[in-house]
């Protein structure tokens, strides 16, 4: 090695190499192939395209965009494409670590049915008949639609909707310069029924915790798959399994299947759906009953009295939570006590499993009530908080530079109150709900897509919104619409009943007009006018920053390592050309050719040069101590400064604001709620459902963690009746990796798993094909109780030993009709937008010759798509998507 | 220590001096069945779908719920079967106990195929020659770790010397619970498990696809059953 003297890392080739390439080059005359052109050189067709060793390649650092976890890769680069995927040592988070869906990344840039060239329909809408257009001529007319909404003086028509947006705020400057508030999400479909309780307690700060798992001793997992897929699951995999088996940590899990999780957990515990928080309940019982509690912790910091807690949970006894999770009264009595004994280095998890439920808010408060009654709370092992958001001196960033995108910033829109013409463009009853709100309330409003009035959970804490019900809003008319805006959103396949996402799409007199952004033709986009097509995260920027799970704030940089193919643009790029179209004001915010110069600026006071932020990709300050109990932190001495406190609170207000919490005689921070504790009781939930009709005594509405029945399974027949939930894979994310091809040759199908009890008392056999028939939820709901049903499908049994009983689980992640051969399972050249592909440039013999799971092939095929049958449902008061309340029949066919 | 004074890892190779005899370590305990490791070993050798030089089982043994996850790749066999079938000599044994196949030479006789008892060989599909996992030779000539070890998140596969005895391969090999992946080969494995029992073995053999893998669980690639009998009912008739 040491006598090498090139330039790149790891020397020249090794005369082995050579010889591989040579073999490959001399296999042609073997087999015959004819040879195809593309973009990394002249290859001979039905051969794999040569891998260069690393030593050919140079290492540049990006972010991952597998997931939504986004680790810190190194792309290995050689003629403008990305060949080999790392994972960046220098990421906190991830120490270097990376799962199959980064490798994936190079199938997501390079695939035949990759979107290249901007695309006008020329047929009608939906029908896939497809001309290229130019830039400018994309531009101009888009340009022209959007004027227009804006000289009519409604630039609320305007609605922009998106599925992954991780620009940090450039979207927003899009459609704050515009005037609408329409920019649309689909929080509601992944978290917001987690997120809502965690900002309850912890404040608007923590919508997402930061568990010290790297220094953990006991792990309650209500639900939870960091395993396979969780917002962090990688941070979290790494630090579990080191802990578990280098430490001795013990994980527990509740689930409703073996996921990989469970699989890892020393102990897994197979729960009835929806009854997580029966579970944590009674571990609050034994924990209070037996005085296992750090009661020194809850009264300094919990909001509410220790005593009234006590008595709260007496109800919630062991033997009551068995009889409704299945779950034995025994074991609850024995972890609870072995989490108080671990504590403080102790800590809960939960996520989907518990939480997208019609119950699930309330599950999750009272799971996060076990932290705080055993103190774990932001201590070594425990349950910690770390600074997430955008630093700017914001809660737990002192000290931090502030890094925020360049101005000029636009103002954005102003909250629709009674008397604006906004308001007044309202139905009646809206009207009426939110005339009645209080002012805070009102100062957030915005329509009822954005800030949903019937939801206002949803929007409390900041605007998670409900995409789930954006489509039937709009044919109900609650907002009319001139252009609509997708970027890279699924939700034509991925959203609960997709088919009403693709009936207002299809009905021009709802959507006029609608512009897609997408990397590939997804079935959102192929119900698009106009189609313009994205960059890869490997070919783009994007500040990036999130909480990181070693405790201590880092941000991290999203960087082209290489240029798009064809003609595809970057985001950034896209939304700037369409400002400076239409004008008006709006490109004053997008005054830059350079977008790096964009980023280069917003990165400005980063106390370091920013060639160097892009040679390492990550910047951290390794001397600053770790987010250990923030809350105890003194006040800063700039903010105690000309403050007052309220001597009958406590609070520290500078101007009227809270800075701070006075205890025993010393100024602290706090947590970043409005009392400056944790949230344990909290009226919001009280107020919010007065404000929609719910009374105050239904349990949704309970100030205090409590546990009720999911009306849809109170009301279930067991003896016909199944629960039906998903789940998702390791190696797939969402909607958008069905045609990552290595992804979908491990999975590629999504049978039905049932437990084998639950198949014999049903009369089912182990791979029969069956129908699914889902039924409507109860409750609060959308659509609660009508007798049709959603929808139904047709999928084959896979009888697991493991599952939870009464229930059947499928995975969402297959079942495309786009998105070429991989993602569809259908022939190449049958998708209809060749005209935005280069099937030249992108070429993938390997994909038409070796994809043995095709139909064609004799193979399974690429799976059932499901979400058609999966109902609207998102929860009392927060609209979380409720994708666990399904309820089912199952008929044998076969 | 200042962020700014640690250097930056991929600029500098990993100058790992390639091992005087190679080991491998496949720590069950820490596997997360991630797929990680073999999706970056087909990216790393443009593996075609199909074929397999490492593949990940997600396996149930009887009477356990959890699942269990096993990487398998070729053993680089002490007594290697393969290469007493290949008629062309185009499989040798490296000077460090690794077992290559020189692709000039591989004639497409595929007798090495057949005679591996982890069906760890796999033949192109468009060219015919035979290919298996060598523990990334153009990876560790350069000093870097194989693709897979590189790739695994939770350090459950670990690349070595089994030469030296304070490396962690030997000593995971010379811990008392470690064990070869199917000892009743009789083909002398050299790849080292921690975690593996007969149960698993038993469920999870073959590195290639094949029918009848009894045991398997999850939609593998491997879960030929799953692709029998009437498949009429699929994703385009279900709109």
């Amino acid at each position: 090695m040491s006598d090498k003297t090139d330039n790149s890392p790891f020397g020249n080739p090794s005369r082995r190499d050579l010889l591989r390439f040579g073999a490959a080059v001399s296999a042609l005359s073997v087999v015959g192939c004819k040879l195809t052109s593309g973009s990394g050189g002249t290859l001979p067709a039905g051969l794999p395209r040569p891998v260069e060793p690393l030593s050919e390649l140079t290492p540049k650092p990006t972010v991952c965009f597998g997931c939504t976890t986004h680790c810190g890769v190194v792309g290995w680069v050689k003629d403008n494409r990305v060949r080999r995927i790392s994972g960046n040592p220098l990421d906190p988070n991830t120490g270097g670590r990376v799962c199959s869906k980064a490798h994936s990344m190079i199938a997501y840039t390079e695939y035949p049915e990759r979107l290249l060239y901007p695309l006008e329909r020329v047929g009608k809408r939906g029908e896939g008949k497809w001309r290229r257009i130019t830039w400018e001529e994309a531009n101009r007319k888009i340009g022209a639609r959007l004027r227009a909404v804006r000289d009519a003086g409604t630039p609320e028509r305007f609605v922009f909707h998106y599925g992954r947006d991780k620009t940090k705020g450039f979207t927003k400057r899009f459609t704050d310069a515009f005037g609408t508030p329409h920019r649309l999400n689909r929080r509601s479909i992944c978290s917001s029924n987690r997120r809502a309780p965690l900002m309850s307690y912890y404040g608007r700060e923590f919508e997402w915790e930061s568990q010290d798992l790297a220094n953990t001793k006991y792990v309650l997992n209500f639900g939870g798959n960091p395993m396979e897929a969780y917002q962090g699951g990688l941070y979290m995999a790494w630090r579990l399994t080191d802990a578990r088996v280098d430490r001795g940590a013990k994980l527990v899990t509740f689930e409703v299947r073996p996921s990989a999780t469970a699989s890892v957990s020393d102990e897994y515990i197979a729960i009835r759906p929806g009854t997580d928080g029966a579970v944590a309940l009674a571990m609050a019982h034994v924990i209070c009953r037996d005085e296992l509690y750090d009661a020194d912790f809850w009264n300094r910091w919990a909001n509410y009295p220790l005593e009234d807690m006590k008595r709260h949970v007496e109800q919630f006894t062991p033997q009551w939570a068995e009889n409704e999770s299945g779950v034995p009264a025994d074991t609850i009595e024995r972890l609870a006590k072995e989490f108080a004994a671990a504590a403080p280095a102790a800590t809960t998890m939960s996520n989907r499993g518990s939480a997208k439920h019609y119950n699930g808010a309330q599950s999750d408060r009272a799971i996060r009530m076990l932290d705080v009654l055993c103190g774990t709370v932001g201590k070594p092992g425990g349950f910690c908080l770390s600074s997430l958001r955008g630093w700017s001196n914001r809660y737990g960033q002192d000290e931090l530079p502030k890094i925020s995108a360049p101005g000029p910033k636009p103002k954005g829109p102003k909250p629709w109150k009674p008397g604006t013409r906004e308001f007044e463009t309202l139905p009646k009853d809206v009207q009426e709900r939110v005339a009645a709100f209080p002012d805070f309330w009102q100062n957030k409003y915005f329509g009822e897509l954005a800030t949903p009035s019937e939801y206002p959970l949803s929007w409390h804490w900041y605007s998670m919104r409900v995409g789930q019900l954006v489509y039937e809003y709009v044919r109900e008319g609650r907002q009319k619409v001139d252009v609509y805006m997708s970027y890279t959103l699924g939700a034509s396949y991925g959203y609960p009943e997709a088919k009403a996402a693709r009936e207002v799409l299809m009905d021009e007199r709802l959507i006029p007009f609608h512009v897609a952004i997408d990397i590939g033709y997804s079935e959102h986009a192929a119900l698009a006018d106009i189609i313009l097509p994205d960059a890869t995260s490997l070919e783009r920027w994007d500040a990036h920053g999130t909480n990181n799970y070693g405790l201590r704030p880092y941000i991290g940089l999203r960087q082209p390592l290489v240029t798009p193919p064809g003609q595809a643009r970057s985001v950034q790029e896209i939304l700037r050309d369409l400002a400076h179209e239409v004008g008006g004001g709006m490109e004053t915010h997008f005054d830059f050719d350079d977008v790096e110069e964009f980023y280069k600026a917003w990165h400005q006071n980063l106390p370091m040069e920013w060639e160097e932020f892009k040679r390492r990709g990550i910047w951290t300050d390794l001397e600053r101590p770790l987010d250990y109990e923030l809350y105890e932190r003194p006040v800063a001495a700039a903010d105690l400064e000309g403050s007052e406190m309220d001597p009958e609170t406590g609070l520290i207000r500078k101007n009227g604001k809270v800075v701070g919490l006075m205890q025993d005689g010393k100024p602290v921070q706090g947590f970043p709620t409005p009392h400056r504790k944790i949230g344990v009781h909290d009226d919001i939930f009280p107020l919010a459902a007065r404000h929609v009709g719910i009374p105050e005594d239904d349990p949704v509405a309970s100030p205090i963690a409590t546990w009720f029945h999911v009306p849809a399974f109170a009301a279930m027949d067991r003896s016909k009746q199944l629960h039906f939930t998903t789940f998702k894979w390791n190696v797939h994310t969402q909607g958008r990796s069905g045609h990552w091809k290595y992804a979908a040759e491990i999975i590629h199908d999504n049978p039905l798993f049932i437990a084998p009890e639950t198949a014999r008392a049903h009369g089912l056999e182990d791979g029969a094909m069956v129908e699914v028939t889902v039924s409507r939820p109860r409750g609060y709901t959308f659509r609660a109780g009508e007798d049709a049903p959603v929808g139904s499908f047709r999928q084959r049994l896979k009888v697991l030993p493991g599952m939870s009983e009464d229930l059947v689980a499928s995975s969402h992640h297959v079942g495309h009709w786009e998105h070429g051969p991989v993602g569809s399972g259908k022939p190449e050249g049958t998708t209809a937008a060749e005209a935005g592909f280069d099937r030249q440039l992108m070429a993938d013999p390997d994909i038409a010759r070796n994809m043995w799971w095709s139909k064609s092939k004799g193979g399974v095929g690429s799976g059932v798509h499901i979400n058609d049958a999966m109902p609207i449902d998102p929860a009392p008061l927060i609209g979380g998507q409720n994708w666990f309340d399904n309820v089912c029949t199952v008929r044998q066919l076969s | 220590m200042k962020f700014e004074s640690i250097p930056i890892p991929w600029e500098q190779p990993f100058q790992r001096p390639r091992p005087k005899r190679a080991g491998m370590l496949v720590d069950l305990r820490r596997c997360i069945g991630c797929h990680g490791c073999s999706v970056s070993c087909k990216t790393e050798h443009a593996v075609p779908l199909g074929s397999f030089r490492t593949r990940v089982h997600w396996i149930q043994q009887p009477g356990r719920v959890q699942l269990d996850f096993v990487p398998l790749m070729c053993n680089q066999c002490t007594d290697a079967p393969c290469i007493t079938a290949c008629d062309s000599g185009a499989i040798t044994r490296a000077e460090d106990g690794r077992v290559t196949i020189d692709e000039d030479v591989c004639e497409s006789g595929q007798g090495c195929v057949s005679a591996c008892p982890y069906d760890a060989i796999t033949v192109h599909p468009q060219t015919g020659k035979a290919d298996k996992c060598d523990f990334c030779e153009q990876r560790t000539d350069d000093g870097m770790n194989p693709a897979c070890v590189d790739a695994c998140p939770t350090q459950a596969l670990v690349f070595g010397d089994l030469d030296d005895p304070e490396d962690p391969v030997s000593r995971a090999a010379a811990r008392p619970d470690s064990s070869h992946w199917r000892e009743d080969t009789g083909a002398g494995p050299a790849v080292v498990y921690l975690g593996a029992n007969s149960q698993m073995e038993k469920a999870a053999p073959k590195v290639q696809l094949g029918d009848g893998e009894a045991g398997i669980v999850y939609a593998q690639p491997h879960d030929r059953h799953l692709r029998l009998g009437d498949q009429a009912d699929n994703a385009e008739d279900q709109r």
